[in-house]
């Protein structure tokens, strides 16, 4: 398990480890990986046949050179996650796919684009870039999520205030 | 951003704070005073984290502001404090069974709205500059505190990585309401227009 950035909670069924603002964090099978996005944009890797799988909070499109923390960043944070993962696997080679959540614009008096799309826009083009099949994706709308990777099984789960549990 | 805009914007908060304690004491029946607790610039990181490790369910209520000052005020709470808001309005006991409806998201909408339009009020007048200040209706919403938080930071057009926040807390009859309120103006060189004398 590589994941300087999180927190525990041991607690649950499977280790869970929730990533915070700007934070990645990667790991094998057994552990969920966990964390709230609203406008924030939470990029999820996974190889299914490793059970290795890595999320990233992203805050911004655009490191500007600036690169720290990874995670923070759309162009730093995909790069840091399969550089991760790479770790973890040793010499087996990865099959990653990608899935993307959040981007949510909250407020309804907010115009223009959002830093929200900006993000997602900025990651589905760093993914295509480095040949990570996007196989799934929940973004947008209006309200806030709370994103959690299940390593084992590979399977997100979304929660949302007032609605039921999504998967993707 | 430097001592001199923050002090100013530190005493236009106070004098705002005393005028919307005034607005919502009349409001509300009853003795209200607003703290200003913080003025400051902070780190994205810290400001969207300003909860705490707060994961549960908040209730926000926001108002853009547009014009020559322009920003996010929010008014923050937890449901229990905020249904207990919303009961004093509708001059009714909290009760643990009190739910989010209709009545009780008005009787916060109008709150913020009352407070909202106080502190703009204060703000304007603690200026020489005039600022046209236009607040938008209040908008509701009960969602995760973390993503509440990144959302309120990241309404305002980012132009670096630092943003400057103010927030008051509330007491009713003496005792902590768990309110807070909110202002993210924008970046400067907007947000200066309100920033300086």
């Amino acid at each position: 398990m590589n994941a300087p950035e999180a927190s525990t909670t041991p607690s649950t069924p499977a280790a869970t480890l929730t990533v915070p603002i700007g934070g990645l964090a990667t790991a094998r099978s057994p552990c969920c990986l966990r964390t709230f996005l609203g406008s924030c944009v939470g990029v999820a890797l996974y190889d299914r046949r490793l059970h290795l799988g890595g999320l990233a909070h992203v805050v911004l499109p655009d490191s500007a050179g600036h690169g720290l923390p990874p995670g923070k960043y759309a162009d730093t944070a995909v790069a840091a996650l399969v550089s991760e993962l790479e770790a973890l696997a040793g010499s087996q080679p990865l099959r990653l796919t990608a899935r993307l959540v959040g981007g949510a614009k909250m407020f309804a008096f907010q115009s223009g684009p959002a830093v929200g799309e900006q993000n997602v826009e900025a990651l589905e083009k760093l993914l295509k870039q480095a040949n990570i099949p996007l196989v799934a994706r929940d973004c947008g709308g209006s309200k806030g999520r709370r994103m959690t990777l299940d390593v084992g099984s590979g399977q997100i789960t979304i929660e949302s205030v007032g609605q039921p549990h999504t998967f993707l | 951003m430097n001592n001199q805009p923050v002090d100013h914007v530190r005493a236009a908060c106070r004098a705002a704070a005393g005028l919307a304690s005034a607005s919502l004491s009349k409001w509300l029946s009853r003795p209200v005073t607003i703290t200003v607790e913080q003025v400051e610039a902070m780190p994205l990181e810290q400001a969207i984290g300003l909860l705490g490790e707060q994961e549960g369910t908040i209730c926000g209520c926001a108002m853009g502001i547009s014009g020559s000052l322009q920003g996010i005020l929010v008014l923050l709470c937890d449901d229990d404090a905020g249904l207990a808001l919303a009961a004093m309005l509708l001059g009714r006991e909290p009760s643990a069974d009190d739910e989010w409806g209709d009545l009780e998201q008005s009787a916060v909408v109008e709150t913020t709205n009352i407070i909202g339009c106080a502190y703009l009020n204060a703000m304007a007048d603690s200026t020489d500059s005039p600022i046209a200040a236009m607040p938008s209706p209040p908008w509701f919403l009960r969602d995760f505190a973390p993503a509440v938080m990144q959302s309120i930071v990241m309404a305002q057009p980012l132009t670096s990585e630092t943003v400057f926040l103010t927030r008051t807390e509330f007491s009713i009859e003496g005792s902590p309401a768990r309110c807070s309120l909110v202002f993210v103006p924008a970046p400067e060189p907007t947000a200066a227009s309100g920033a300086t004398e």
